[in-house]
Order: structure tokens, then C-alpha cells, then sequence
């Protein structure tokens, strides 16, 4: 559709040109359309991660050749329609120093802070989100938001740290009701006024918040600790109603669909492919109406217990219990289960893509770090786990590679992100992980 | 304004006293022995008791997780994050609209001077009141100050003294002094630390309840009585004989036999059609019917939980027992046939199919789990670099998952574990993925019989036999209950600290409420140890320095 510049310039968006499913309204853009024409702002970058467990079958989907115009793996196939928006990155290890290896736990928790963990189910530090959330999020309804296609709220690989995951939204109602009930200021609603009850809420939360210092008497290191995340979450609280006081800057214009009719959401793939599309659509609105600038999802648990039904079995089972096919030369069953897996991504990314914003669309203006437990399930290996990004991160990563580790820590590619996301930051990781060295390469 | 307030609260007697005790508390040395997130249930009940059931509490609440076999544990461990905290602070305001609504008024303690004014005497006494009982504890003049203030301020810009007062009830609400059940313990020599009373009230109350203290609890609190043998066992017996004391060993039964695992497993349902969510509810329901009835109820031996032909169940689970359902109710009490194969809840649907995998039955974690829940024995986890196929390849020799499972003995970094929960799960084979009964598998006739510590039996009334008889079954109960009462975790109870519990225990013939007796009544029940010092202990001289 042509907009008229001018039309434009009157700033008058409404009506004639309501154009459905159009977010950021051009007529807010700069003539380059990267900007906010009202404050010249750039458009926020996004990032989200996504999680799948079981990682893929090694002989399948690594590409025999690397760099931009790479050859296609079987098991990347499902993604070839977004190649050129994808980084694949093989051949990354994952040292874990002296600690065990927590099965389906070590992997994640090494890809997602760059430490190898000390505990099983418990992060060392904040997950990588909440390090991007920290630097990027000011300002924005939710600092982060979580959901889960499968129906677990503990299927969250979002932490702050140790016991504090921080929980997902478990059905495409429940993130609906999250994102867009109560309290949703809808920013292509021309009429928008702040609600007074919004203020009133904040003086409860302040009265609570007074508390802190008597609450904080006579408690031991853990618990004080536990308490400082509670106020912090009143905090927190106070941030997201001073952001919905504000006048949403921008003026996205999408149309904010009804809720979705609740559904059953379990580990059954036909139940995954439902929900979790369903998913992705609210995580883009949410993303392309700024009311947050961080979405985790993950479409299983580490050690994913999905299954095809009429598969006694199931996907972990399968990668234990499975034998390598003498002629193939890998588990035949769980090569299908990990190339659902990525059509299940490619479905993901899609939704996050069909957005248009500016010269692109919202993938162009985010990034997604996909990771996974481990690299070869059946003895619980995790050197080699597949990371995939996703996303041009507002044309500050370039994209379309496929990236040799060559046996470096996978944290370095956790510290491109943040260099990407435009955190301040010199080097990541702990131990053997610990790194200074991002993957310059990919960042513009 | 101070005036006003200090003189309603000499009108609430329970109250002053509470603050004239406390600046003499803070004289003596005090730690927080612990804080614990009120669970869903623990919140809900709470709110109903408090307000009443009327009020609709409609929300999501933050997972627990699961430590040394119990949720309870978690619940000192986990703090409130955002997530959380936004679905509180919108729960709590949705509770106080309901409480000031027009229909709900007359409950009130009092009525304001006018409807339409703030009215500061009112708002303390309804504030006094509700936050005794949500606190478990008197406000301070601080904590009903601020929101007697709120309260007026908002009554005063609304003209109404019912929209005032909701902002400070919300604020009582979504306060860390409900959310989280804080257990103090105060020493008067430096050495021997023990709850106060207040916080005895609250551990009895919801171990024994599930819920908030009531204003009986509170006041032996507040009387001192809880600090006194009689007076404890007054209140306890109290508990005791109540119909709520289901209430509480359901909770206590639910989080110790897992059933929460119901929310998260799935069947696959080609294989098994007609599981679903009816079948799932009613299996968790049948179970705790069950053990509240034997433990509660009948008073019954509680080791004949592992044995019992007893049981409760309705038409959805006779679907998947494949018994005759006669309509004479929703649920009814069943005795399985002798020749059934059943065997307590051993072979109940719950345990048969949280245990298992979508579409097969799984021996390895049905071991696992039991080995945990019955006998405080958890199984560590497997070593990487195993290779597990043999156990899967049904097209080979090996056509049972006991000859598939066996294989594993021959690969010794498995043989440790696997003989150790294996055999639990092997004499369980009798039963598929769902709990129905089964004889054979791939055309093999299935082999029940198993060995575990130098003892062989045969099937599920064998293994049932096997735990009635196993003195670790009935010791992992008494541990399970100390740890969930103080919430710690249960691997880290030694013997020694519920021995008397224990010893009542036994000397009833294994009755629940002689354990739950001499658990609360033992001398140190409310003890607890000295502060780490990680920082000076409190005394009264730095707390007015600072």
C-alpha cells in the first residue's frame, strides 16, 4: 500500500488509513523508515529466546560448507524459506569446568549464561534474556514475557537467577489474558487516556513497597535475598503501571484479535502445532505494540518428553531407548522428531515475520537465540549443541551464515548477541566459557 | 489522626496487647527461622476462611517445585518474581472490590459515619481486623497507619469510604507479611531459640488445616497458652477433632504421593482413548480419598495403604477399571475383587499412571518414584555416556520390558541403580500406562516377581506386602510429615529429630493422628537453632542504635 507523505505528515492515521495487520504505521516512520518521525528515536530492537530440547541429529544438520551461501542440511530444510534472516552455528563446545553434567539441564544452562551450571534446574546467573531485558526494556509494559506451548508453566528458561525462573505463560488464553486483558492500553486506540485507576494502584503498591525496611529485620542471607527479589518484583510492578500511565509512543496498528478459545496443551505434537503458532502470533503483537521487548518461548522442556501419538515411545525415550541404524548410521525416529522441531521454529519465526515495520518486519527489527539441551540425547552429550539466531536485530547482525565454532565456547555466541542488542559488555562467562571474543563477523 | 488511631486499637483487645508485647520481644534476640510462600491451596483456603467462601479468588499462581520429595520444601526456598507478583497484586485488589462490595457490607465490624466520607475510626477497626488474620499477628501502628492513610486519601478524592477502604485491604493482601508465612523464633539467653507464639499458631494452623490461624489459634497465641503444654495440647486436640484436620492431611497426602504430577503428564491418546483430564482428576481424587479415609477416618493402620482392596470411585475411573459403575452417586466406596491383582494405592490409577510414559508403562519410574515417595530412598541420576538401546528394540529377542530391562544389569554403572528401583517396577507390570490389568506383553506372559534387599515377592500384592512390612515405609512417613510441617527438606531430617513422633507413631499400631500428635507435641517441635552468625546477633542494644 502507498501512503501519502504528506497525508502523513498531518498525522492523521486514522480512518481511511486503517490498514489491518500494518503495526508500525508508517506515517510514524522516518523517511528511512527505521525512525520514530515524532521523536526521532529508532525503532526498539526485540530479542526473544526459544527453546527446543533434544537438539538434532549431527550427521543431519550440520551443512557441509560454511558461510553465507552455505549448503542446505536436511535437517535445516524446514527453515530455508527464513535462510537468509537465520545464523547456524556448529562445532561449539560446552566446558563444563568442574561440575557434572546435569543431564538435560548442563547444556541449556551453559547456552542461556554462558556458566556451567552448579546445580541441576537452577541458572548461576540471570538467563541471557534478562541481561537484554536490563539494557533494553526501559520504559515498556513488560520487561519480559515468557510463554509455553506445552502447557507446563515451569517449561521457562528465563530466570534472574538460581531458584527465581521466572514462570511462563502455559496456553495461548492465559498469554492473551497476560498481554491484552486488563490493564492493555491499546496504542492504535485513538482516544487514549490514562486510567486514574492506574495511579490509584501505584499508591497501593508504594504502601506495600514502605514495608521493605521492617520486612527485611532479623532475615538470614537467603531469605534476604528472596525478599529483595520480592520487592523488586513490586518494583517491578510500579514500572509496568508507570508504563501503561504513558501515552504508548508508538503507534502500532495492528488489530489486537479476540481471545483465543482455551485449549489442550500437552507434549502431543497435533496439540504443540496448535498452540504454539497461537503463541508466537501474541508474542509478535506484544512485540510490535511495545508492551514488551523480550519474548521467551520454548516448545518443550530439556529432555523433551513430546510425543507423535501412537508412538508408545515418545522423543526422549526415543533418543535413549532407539538403536542407530547399522546402514543410516544414526536413530531414524528421532531425526523425525528433531525435523518437527525445526519446522516447529520455522512456524514460529513466521508468525514473527509476517509483521511488517518499517522497510521490513519485526523479525528484521529482533533477534532470537534459539538453544537447545544437548547435542547427542542418547548419552547425554552436550559439545556440538545446534544454536540457531534468528533476526537482523534492526540491521546490526548480518545473517544468512552458517558459522564454524571451531571448538570454541558456546558462549561466544551469547556475547554477539549482546554486542548485537547493544549491551555494554567485554566479555561473558565463566570458567573455561568465559569469553571476549564475540563472532565480529556477523556484527555490523 | 495518631490519637484516633491509638484509642480504636485499645478497643480491639487482641490487638493491644499484641503491640504492647512487641517492643519486648525486640528486647530479646530473634531470628526468622523461616519464610514460606503460601501454595495455592494454602492462599486460597486462607482467603476463604478470612472472608469467606463467597469470595472468588481467580488467578495464577507462581509453580512450586519439588525438594527432597515434597513441594513444601520449595516453599522457603522460592521467592515472588514479576510474573508472580503482577498476578498477587491483581488478586489481592479483585479480593478487597469483593469485600467492599454492597452485598458483602454487613460482614464488616462496623459502619462508617457516612458512606460517602473517609472515616478513619472504621477503617482501623476493619483493618485491625482482617490484618490479625491475614498476618497471622497484630499490625503495627506503622503498618495500619499507612494504609488508614491510603485509605482516607482515596475515600476523600472517590467520596466514598468503601472505595477507600478497598486500596487498604488490597495493600494488607498483596503484602509480604501475608504472602509469605514468616516463623520467628525468639531466644531469652542467646542460646535456646523457640517460635513465638504467634508464629507456633501458624505452623500448627496450617499443617494441621491447611489455612490461616483462626481468632481461637490466634488468641492461645496471643494468651500465651501456645507456650504451655496444656494450652498446646488444648489447641491441638482442638485441631484435631475437627473436620478440617481432612483439609490438611489432604494437602499433606497430595504433596506427599506427588499428585500434582497429574498436571503435567499426558497419554497419548490414540494408544489409550479414553484417558483424559475426567479420568486424571478422578484418579488424584481416588487417592486422596483414600488415604484421608484409612488415615482419618477409619483410623486405620496407615501401613495398610500399601495392601488396602479398599477404595473410593466413580463412573469415570470404573470406566477405567473396567468395573460395573451403579449409579447411586458420584463417588462410592469400592472393595476390589480378591483375585483383582490390587494392591493398595500401589495399583491405584494415580500412581500406575503418573509414572509412566505417554503410551507405555514404565518400570524404571515407577521404581524411581515409590523408592522415593514410600521409602525416602531417591535414586540418583543415570550416568552420561550410557548407551540404552537394547532395552528398546521389541523387534529382538527381547520381547518384555523386564528382559529389556535386565539387559541393563549386565552394563555395571546401570546395575546399581537399576537393581535398586527396578524390581519395585517390575512386580507393577501387571498394569499399562493407564492402570488397567494386563497379563501379558508382545504375546510374552509377564513375569511379576521380584527381588529388592535379599527379599523376593511376586506382584503387586507382594510389593505391597513387601512395603506394609518394611519399618523404612512407615520411618519415610514420619520424615515426610516433620519435613512438610517445618518445610525443609526431607533428605536432610535425621532420625533422631522424630524419634518421640515416631516411637507415638508405632505404639498407636501406625495411626495418622498419633503421629500428628507427637509430632506437634514433642518438645522441640517449635525449637529452632541459633542464628548463623553471619552478622551480630540483634540485641536490644543494637536495635536502638540503629
Amino acid at each position: 500500500m502507498k501512503l501519502d507523505r504528506r497525508f502523513l505528515l498531518r498525522g492523521t492515521c486514522q480512518g481511511a488509513l486503517a490498514v489491518l495487520g500494518l503495526p508500525f504505521l508508517d506515517c510514524f516512520l522516518d523517511g528511512k523508515g527505521q525512525a520514530l518521525a515524532a521523536t526521532g528515536r529508532p525503532l526498539p530492537t526485540r530479542f526473544g529466546t526459544y527453546f527446543y530440547g533434544l537438539g538434532l541429529t549431527k550427521q543431519l544438520w550440520i551443512p557441509k560448507t560454511a558461510g553465507k551461501d552455505y549448503e542446505m542440511s536436511i535437517q535445516l530444510k524446514p527453515l530455508e524459506p527464513l535462510r537468509q534472516k537465520i545464523n547456524v552455528f556448529s562445532g561449539l563446545r560446552v566446558p563444563l569446568d568442574d561440575n557434572p553434567n546435569f543431564q538435560h539441564w548442563s547444556g541449556a544452562a551453559a547456552a542461556a549464561t554462558g556458566i556451567s551450571p552448579t546445580k541441576i534446574s537452577e541458572f548461576d546467573s540471570k538467563t541471557i534474556d534478562q541481561q537484554v531485558a536490563d539494557s533494553i526494556s526501559h520504559g515498556t509494559r513488560f520487561k519480559s514475557v515468557a510463554a509455553a506451548a506445552a502447557g507446563d508453566p515451569k517449561q521457562s528458561y528465563s530466570s534472574l537467577g538460581a531458584a527465581n525462573t521466572l514462570p511462563a505463560e502455559a496456553s495461548p488464553l492465559a498469554l492473551y489474558t497476560r498481554l491484552f486483558g486488563p490493564g492493555f492500553q491499546d496504542p492504535s486506540k485513538g482516544d487514549w487516556k490514562p486510567d486514574p485507576q492506574v495511579m490509584i494502584q501505584q499508591s497501593v503498591l508504594s504502601v506495600v513497597a514502605d514495608d521493605r525496611k521492617r520486612v527485611m529485620q532479623d532475615l538470614g542471607a537467603a531469605d534476604r535475598a528472596r525478599m529483595d527479589q520480592y520487592f523488586s518484583s513490586v518494583r517491578q510492578a510500579e514500572l509496568q503501571m508507570a508504563a501503561e500511565l504513558q501515552r504508548p509512543e508508538i503507534q502500532a496498528k495492528v488489530t489486537i484479535p479476540e481471545a483465543p478459545a482455551e485449549m489442550t496443551c500437552n507434549n502431543a505434537l497435533p496439540n504443540l502445532r496448535k498452540s504454539a503458532p497461537l503463541m508466537a502470533k501474541l508474542g509478535a503483537l506484544a512485540l510490535a505494540t511495545d508492551q514488551t521487548r523480550i519474548f521467551n518461548f520454548s516448545v518443550s522442556e530439556p529432555g523433551s518428553q513430546v510425543f507423535v501419538p501412537g508412538d508408545s515411545l515418545g522423543y526422549h525415550q526415543s533418543t535413549h531407548e532407539e538403536p542407530i541404524d547399522p546402514v543410516l548410521g544414526y536413530q531414524p525416529r528421532v531425526a523425525q522428531y528433531n525435523v518437527y522441531m525445526m519446522e516447529m521454529f520455522c512456524a514460529f519465526l513466521q508468525e514473527i515475520d509476517a509483521i511488517p515495520e518499517g522497510d521490513g518486519t519485526l523479525l528484521d527489527h529482533s533477534l532470537f537465540f534459539a538453544f537447545t539441551d544437548q547435542s547427542f540425547p542418547k548419552i547425554h552429550a552436550v559439545d556440538g549443541l545446534p544454536i540457531l539466531l534468528a533476526g537482523g536485530a534492526s540491521g546490526r547482525m548480518k545473517t544468512g551464515h552458517h558459522v564454524l565454532g571451531d571448538g570454541s565456547p558456546v558462549s561466544r555466541v551469547g556475547l554477539t548477541v549482546q554486542k548485537a542488542m547493544g549491551v555494554s559488555l567485554e566479555s561473558w562467562g565463566k570458567g573455561t566459557m568465559e569469553t571476549k571474543s564475540p563472532f565480529t563477523e556477523l556484527l555490523v | 489522626m495518631r490519637i484516633l488511631v491509638a484509642s480504636v486499637l485499645s478497643l480491639t483487645a487482641l490487638a493491644s496487647g499484641a503491640i504492647a508485647a512487641s517492643p519486648a520481644m525486640a528486647a530479646a534476640s530473634s531470628e526468622v527461622v523461616s519464610l514460606r510462600r503460601l501454595n495455592q491451596g494454602e492462599y486460597r483456603n486462607s482467603i476463604a476462611d478470612i472472608f469467606g467462601p463467597e469470595i472468588e479468588v481467580r488467578g495464577v499462581f507462581e509453580p512450586d517445585r519439588r525438594v527432597g520429595g515434597l513441594q513444601a520444601a520449595s516453599t522457603a526456598m522460592l521467592s515472588i518474581t514479576p510474573a508472580g507478583f503482577e498476578s498477587f497484586t491483581k488478586m489481592a485488589d479483585s479480593i478487597a472490590v469483593q469485600v467492599t462490595a454492597e452485598k458483602y457490607r454487613t460482614k464488616l465490624p462496623c459502619v462508617p459515619k457516612s458512606a460517602k466520607a473517609p472515616d478513619d475510626a472504621c477503617t482501623a477497626q476493619v483493618l485491625n481486623r482482617y490484618g490479625m488474620l491475614l498476618f497471622r499477628r497484630a499490625l503495627t501502628q506503622d503498618e495500619l497507619k499507612s494504609r488508614v492513610k491510603l485509605s482516607n486519601s482515596q475515600a476523600k478524592a472517590a467520596k466514598d469510604f468503601y472505595a477507600g477502604l478497598r486500596y487498604g485491604l488490597a495493600s494488607l493482601i498483596q503484602s509480604p507479611d501475608f504472602l509469605f508465612r514468616k516463623e520467628v523464633a525468639v531466644s531469652g539467653d542467646g542460646k535456646q531459640y523457640a517460635l513465638e507464639p504467634f508464629s507456633r499458631a501458624t505452623r500448627l494452623s496450617y499443617l494441621m488445616w491447611n489455612t490461616a490461624p483462626d481468632d481461637e489459634l490466634l488468641k492461645a497465641a496471643q494468651n500465651g497458652e501456645l507456650n504451655t503444654a496444656a494450652g498446646l495440647g488444648k489447641q491441638v486436640d482442638r485441631l484435631m477433632s475437627s473436620p478440617r484436620l481432612d483439609v490438611g492431611m489432604r494437602a499433606f497426602f497430595n504433596d506427599m504421593l506427588m499428585l500434582d504430577t497429574f498436571d503435567t503428564i499426558s497419554k497419548d491418546s490414540l494408544l489409550y482413548a479414553k484417558w483424559g483430564t475426567v479420568i486424571a482428576n478422578s484418579a488424584k481424587e481416588e487417592t486422596l480419598r483414600t488415604s484421608v479415609d484409612l488415615a482419618l477416618h477409619a483410623n486405620g493402620d496407615m501401613r495398610d495403604l500399601m495392601t488396602t482392596r479398599k477404595t473410593f470411585i466413580n463412573r469415570a475411573l470404573a470406566a477405567d477399571y473396567q468395573l460395573a459403575f451403579p449409579f447411586k452417586g458420584e463417588w462410592m466406596p469400592y472393595e476390589f475383587d480378591a483375585d483383582s491383582g490390587r494392591s493398595g494405592v500401589l495399583t491405584q490409577v494415580s500412581m500406575l499412571a503418573m509414572f509412566s510414559h505417554p503410551g507405555r508403562s514404565s518400570p524404571t519410574k515407577r521404581g524411581v518414584a515409590l523408592m522415593d515417595i514410600f521409602l525416602c530412598e531417591p535414586t540418583p541420576a543415570p550416568p552420561a555416556n550410557v548407551d540404552f538401546s537394547v532395552v528398546n528394540d521389541t523387534s529382538g529377542p527381547l520381547k518384555t520390558v523386564r528382559e529389556r530391562l535386565m539387559a541393563h544389569a549386565t552394563n555395571s554403572a546401570c546395575a546399581s541403580c537399576h537393581t535398586h528401583s527396578d524390581p519395585i517396577g517390575l512386580s507393577l507390570e501387571g498394569f499399562d500406562t493407564i492402570g488397567g490389568r494386563r497379563t501379558t506383553e508382545n504375546g510374552q506372559k509377564i513375569d511379576l516377581a521380584a527381588t529388592i534387599q535379599g527379599k523376593s515377592f511376586v506382584g503387586a500384592e507382594g510389593l505391597g506386602r513387601y512395603l506394609h512390612d518394611n519399618p523404612k515405609y512407615t520411618a519415610c512417613i514420619a520424615r515426610k510429615l516433620q519435613a512438610y510441617s517445618k518445610g525443609e527438606n526431607s533428605e536432610d531430617v535425621p532420625a533422631s529429630a522424630v524419634k518421640i513422633a515416631y516411637k507415638a507413631f508405632a505404639d498407636s499400631g501406625f495411626r495418622m493422628r498419633a503421629l500428628l500428635k507427637g509430632l506437634v507435641e514433642a518438645p522441640d517441635f517449635f525449637s529452632a537453632p541459633p542464628p548463623v552468625s553471619e552478622t551480630p546477633t540483634k540485641t536490644a542494644a543494637n536495635v536502638t542504635a540503629q
